[in-house]
């Protein structure tokens, strides 16, 4: 979120938008293309189009995890505050943290972990907004490169039974080509035809067992 | 009526950033209603999600943002390549795995300038 922040700097995005859009959007692409889309002064109809287009995957994602947090009488509106703190790092640890704890500490402990990190991306973004211009070209690079390099490191981290294996290193292998084939659903595409060919693999080697 | 020129971004950020994230949040939200957490639905979903950001790594080392362009493709491959290994030659580690990488990419982008 420090190029997050450096990012709004750039283009005169105001602080205190970018830091609501932390709160609010709480998806580092989706930031990202709002962002973009000021800078380039597209109409708002059009950026809100993008954001929902590269938004999609958090369906799945929240899906996912929504059921581990959700007990007996887990009313809708705390179950939606949930899956809105369902971003990539906070999924990936809650997937792996949740289905250990015992049910009842499941949506505070989960709400806890997601506030902790919009708080720290908060003031991350508060860093890279104030030191902007004064970062160095290579450590700029290295914040950057955090993003792929932990999310590839914590997903193979929670990969542990073979569908989740595959799955990972199906979208891998064909993004490049699903991405050459063009379109903006090309990320989507990828996740159905990568995820559903593992959970086929799945069910076929689950069925010879 | 007339736009404020200094609230249009706060604007913005509710009509074009909560609303069109948060629809996808909700429904996820709607979809698993009565689906149980052993469901084989929900492993497939998972699979997708997972799948979804193996491509969203692949799409970053390929196609990066910002001050990452400046370093050449190999060595930006080579980067997530060697913290991957590190990760798992370390027993899982996955600070030594990202630490690795991270000085890979740094020693790349010092070198590339």
């Amino acid at each position: 979120m420090i190029g997050f922040g450096g990012l709004c700097r750039g283009v005169d995005f105001p602080l205190g938008a970018a830091l609501l859009s932390i709160v609010l959007v709480w998806a580092l692409p989706a930031q990202v293309l709002l962002v973009g889309g000021y800078a380039a002064g597209n109409a708002a109809p059009v950026i809100a189009l993008a954001v929902g287009l590269s938004s999609v995957r958090l369906f799945p994602m929240a899906a996912a995890l929504v059921p581990y947090v959700r007990g007996q009488r887990t009313g809708i509106g705390a179950q939606l505050l949930a899956a809105h703190f369902v971003a990539v790092t906070a999924w990936v640890e809650g997937m792996r943290r949740l289905p250990k704890l015992p049910r009842e500490v499941r949506l505070p402990y989960f709400l806890g972990l997601g506030s902790l990190l919009i708080m720290a991306s908060v003031v991350s973004t508060l860093i890279g907004f104030q030191l902007a211009s004064a970062l160095p070209s290579w450590l700029a690079a290295g914040l950057l490169f955090l993003t792929p390099l932990s999310f590839l490191i914590q997903l193979s981290n929670n990969a542990r039974d073979l569908v989740d294996r595959l799955a990972l290193v199906l979208g891998l292998v064909l993004a490049p080509f699903i991405a050459e084939i063009g379109g903006r659903l090309d990320l989507l595409w990828t996740g159905l035809i990568g995820g559903g060919v593992a959970w086929v693999v799945h069910r076929f080697v689950k069925r010879r067992q | 009526m007339s736009l404020d020129g200094a609230l249009w971004p706060y604007l913005l950020v509710i009509l074009a950033g909560f609303l069109p994230t948060e629809i996808w949040r909700a429904l996820a939200v709607v979809f698993v209603r009565g689906i149980d957490e052993d469901s084989e639905v929900l492993v497939l979903v998972r699979a997708v999600a997972t799948a979804l950001l193996a491509a969203v790594v692949a799409r970053l080392v390929l196609l990066p943002p910002g001050e990452l362009v400046s370093v050449p493709l190999a060595i930006r491959i080579g980067a997530v390549t060697g913290g991957f290994l590190v990760y798992l030659l370390t027993r899982r580690s996955v600070f030594l795995g990202i630490l690795f990488g991270e000085i890979v990419i740094i020693a790349g982008a010092w070198y590339a300038q």
